[in-house]
């Protein structure tokens, strides 16, 4: 079959903030040089800009400042600044207030911003400044050429759910660029089919760590919530031996912004991270705050936790990975757009020279490395490199860590290790032992569909939409689930997806069937990331669909 | 010289035809333009694109071509190259173009551009306009190859009324050996599609299945109660995604949107999916087991029971 080709000089996946701020700055230093325009092409899946994107969010505007000095003049939606910081400890039923705001927690000149709002924003900056942004399409393969990365081909469109073509089939075009800035997202799926195929960018790496945020968007009765508080919690619904937190953000009129984070890493095969966020809401400090409101959105998606030494090599022959793809993010300060955005405004600037000097080899973008470790990114991400692996002893390991790395400088004796997290997840016999019972969340709570809904629920605030007749794009090609999985881990998919997909019913031989609702599904990536028999993969569905977020 | 060929089913002229003219002239420049219509009995077809500013009006002629067949049509097409040496083949992207032009170019060997939107320049040297991407990008085509170069040209793109009016063009008969034994299509009759088969929005009365149904064989039980009551039977999503009843029966956000005057739901939880399909239902009656299903949030009348014994009461009580 004959495809299309196109070719660019250097070609964006994923246009979240990493992507839209590399795309906004290759745009700029082109201006600046003059000469040839380079033609460069960012991919995104969502159908609008910005429409995939999640986040608390709490915007550290320093890389903004840096890549749109007038962003404010611009009219960059940053919602409202952050007027009020507060840290709690919550037990089952009370809440006991931090006496201070720990260093990385205060967020005096940051802003609450709704991170779509902020993509939507730079992807018209981006349009303005004559880069094409394509929308609604997905990359689907990583197009390599040895050792060498030249490009990327976007999924198929119009194939039926048994993979024959519709009548408006149109093949993926194969997109060929001298360099290739993979800025696809927690999890990227072509990130991940580079780390596989390039085996060495991971060498002497901790294993990357993740951890699944669920978020509400609330509407209130006025006066609950000023725009600007700022609420993190530690402690339940949690247990210690549970990474995570809670987060409550206020926005102007009347909407806040709610949602609890859980470290990919738990041991206990029955925890669910969707029943421990209606547990939250359950807690007084937050039933009361929701009392009388109405949910508006409901999203989640997966981050990268391991910070500093989990990193790949993040350039190689012919690209350059950015942002949350390869797992720029900072867990102390709960924070990572900033370093999104900065990290792709490095890989444009380092593309570019390395464009222009006709060398796009690893040697010729080695400089990407070179700028991050002369950046803010290494100054900010490198101190704290063990942070996450300490809370990998508890949470009060954890804090106590936390402390001593404020304190140092996060001088320490020996890099902490880690462990992936799929991995720490215990059988039922180990956890439970013979008291494992049914296989049910071991955190289970009832809803009352006012302030408390079911997942299935929660997936139509998601907006989430894809074609129904295409092919499951949830690869999982193994017998576990009706054989080994029951027993031994009791099928935690049907917990730690956020979104319904996973559903297990009796097959017509009485034995269990995985029933895969990937319709449902909102680009989370969290099954990619936790099964325990690392059995699912993730793969982009035809572009266009997945969640529709606004305001979140 | 730029040859177009018209397109027409039964004895009337495709107004994208008159587009695909303006097209030619416009790439035309110095060249002359040929205007070609196949088919049988086509005399008069040919007299009207005479009007046109051209420097001939070719005729095909033959019975083989009196209803359309790609293989026919590509042999005359074949012919007409033949016979008038063209440098560019014109088409307008009808379906009918969409069904033969990658024929004819491929058994001709010969470059391929379509739903071309813009021609810049003109004869040889002209590029063609087309959107990639679905209209995300256009890009500008310099095909690669011997001539004749094929292109289809988006219908829409160019004005049938800026076609340059000429002073009768000379009408010329041109026959084209067609091979009856290679021609492998038959025409049926051209048909309508016919409308979906089940309009649940025009619906007076719905009777809608759920999970709480459990089997396939007892979705018969529901359509008896539909049957009584006149009422169109529909399901919720995993009724559908069983295959226990076709997918043109669903109701809710991933189906149709219904608004009757009664909505029986039987075995429907009420999950938000399928209350947003049905909410706008005058007279909602919700049958299920759990008391606590959000069905009965929007029922009007809500009877918590097992369906397998109140279905078959209703039923009954209908019939007598």
């Amino acid at each position: 079959m004959d495809r299309e080709t196109l070719e660019v000089d250097v070609l964006i996946v994923g246009g979240g903030p990493a992507g839209m701020a590399a795309a906004l700055r290759l745009a700029q230093l082109q201006q600046a040089a003059g000469g040839e325009p380079l033609a460069i092409a960012v991919l995104e899946k969502a159908r609008e800009a910005g429409a995939h994107v999640l986040s608390g969010a709490v915007l550290d505007p320093s890389a903004l400042a840096d890549l749109v000095p007038d962003y404010a003049s611009r009219g960059a939606p940053l919602a409202a600044p952050v007027a009020d910081d507060r840290v709690y400890y919550l037990t089952g039923r009370r809440q006991l207030r931090f006496p201070f705001v720990p260093p990385p927690l205060r967020n005096h000149g940051h802003y609450v911003v709704s991170l779509n709002a902020l993509v939507r924003w730079l992807a018209e900056q981006v349009e303005a400044a004559g880069v094409d942004l394509f929308t609604g399409f997905a990359g689907q393969d990583v197009l390599m050429d040895g050792s060498r990365v030249v490009g990327v081909r976007t999924g198929d469109r119009g194939v039926a759910r048994d993979g024959s073509r519709k009548a408006a089939y149109e093949p993926g075009v194969d997109i060929l660029a001298k360099v290739t800035i993979f800025a696809d997202g927690v999890r990227g799926h072509l990130t991940k089919q580079v780390l596989s195929r390039v085996p060495a960018l991971q060498d002497g790496r901790e294993p990357q760590q993740f951890a699944i945020g669920i978020k509400e968007l609330w509407e209130l009765p006025a006066g609950r919530l000023a725009p600007g508080s700022v609420i993190h919690t530690l402690g339940y619904p949690l247990r210690h031996e549970e990474f995570g937190g809670g987060f409550i953000y206020g926005l102007p009129d009347n909407q806040v912004s709610l949602g609890l984070v859980c470290g990919l890493d738990y041991r206990d095969p029955r925890f669910d991270p969707h029943m421990a966020f209606n547990r939250f809401k359950q807690h007084p400090l937050v039933a009361g705050i929701l009392e009388g409101g109405t949910l508006v959105r409901y999203g989640a998606k997966a981050l990268p936790e391991g910070g500093w030494n989990t990193i790949p090599r993040h350039y190689l022959d012919g690209a350059l990975l950015a942002g949350d793809a390869a797992g720029f993010l900072n867990s102390m300060r709960l924070k990572g757009i900033h370093l999104a955005m900065r990290t792709g405004m490095i890989a444009a600037e380092a593309a570019f020279e390395a464009v222009a000097a006709g060398d796009t080899s690893a040697a010729g973008l080695a400089r990407y490395q070179e700028k991050i470790d002369r950046s803010q990114v290494r100054a900010e991400l490198f101190p704290v490199r063990n942070v996450h692996q300490a809370f990998g002893h508890g949470l009060l390991a954890g804090l106590v860590f936390s402390g001593l790395t404020v304190l140092t400088g996060g001088r320490w004796f020996e890099d902490l290790r880690g462990h992936a997290g799929h991995a720490r997840m215990k059988t039922l016999a180990w956890y439970y032992g013979r008291r494992s019972g049914a296989a049910v969340a071991s955190n289970a709570t009832p809803i009352d569909r006012r302030t408390t809904f079911d997942r299935v629920t929660g997936v139509h605030y998601a907006g989430t939409a894809h074609d129904e007749d295409q092919p499951v794009h949830l690869l999982v090609q193994t017998d576990v689930c009706r054989s080994a999985c029951g027993p031994e881990y009791g099928h935690p998919c049907t917990r730690f997806c956020p979104a319904h997909v996973y559903e297990i019913r009796p097959g017509p031989d009485g034995r269990p069937s995985l029933q895969i609702n990937a319709s449902n599904c909102v680009h989370c990536k969290t099954c990619d990331i936790m099964d325990p028999y690392q059995a699912i993969t993730w793969v982009a569905p035809e572009g266009g669909g997945g969640p529709q977020y606004t305001g979140m | 010289m730029i040859l177009v060929i018209a397109e027409q089913r039964g004895g009337a002229l495709n107004r994208a035809s008159w587009e695909a003219i303006a097209a030619a002239q416009q790439l035309a420049g110095d060249l002359p333009v040929s205007v070609a219509v196949l088919g049988s009995g086509v005399d008069a077809l040919a007299g009207e694109l005479a009007a046109a500013d051209v420097a001939e009006v070719i005729a095909v002629d033959d019975p083989l071509l009196s209803g359309y067949t790609p293989d026919a049509v590509a042999m005359a097409i074949e012919g007409l190259v033949a016979a008038r040496t063209p440098g560019t083949v014109v088409l307008p992207h009808t379906y009918q173009t969409r069904d033969c032009a990658p024929l004819i170019a491929a058994r001709l060997r010969r470059p391929l551009v379509t739903d071309v939107t813009a021609i810049k320049g003109t004869g040889a040297s002209a590029t063609f306009v087309r959107q990639m991407f679905q209209g995300k990008l256009t890009a500008e085509v310099a095909p690669i190859g011997d001539a004749p170069v094929f292109v289809t040209v988006q219908v829409g793109a160019f004005r049938a009324d800026a076609v340059r009016r000429g002073s009768g063009a000379p009408v010329s008969r041109v026959s084209v050996a067609i091979d009856a034994g290679r021609i492998r299509q038959t025409t049926e009759a051209p048909f309508q599609e016919a409308a979906q088969a089940v309009d649940l929005g025009q619906a007076d009365r719905i009777v809608a299945v759920g999970r709480g149904i459990k089997a396939q064989e007892h979705v018969a039980l529901a359509a008896s109660l539909a049957t009584a009551m006149r009422a169109e039977l529909a399901a919720s999503r995993p009724i559908c995604d069983n295959g226990w009843l076709p997918m043109d029966r669903q109701v809710g956000s991933s189906g149709q949107t219904v608004a009757p005057k009664l909505y029986v739901a039987l075995g429907i939880s009420g999950a938000i999916q399928h209350v947003v399909g049905m909410k706008a239902a005058r007279t909602i009656v919700a049958i299920n087991k759990d008391a606590d299903a959000p069905i009965f949030e929007v029922a009007d009348y809500g009877i918590v029971g097992d369906l397998f014994e109140i279905v078959p009461a209703l039923i009954a009580a209908l019939e007598t």
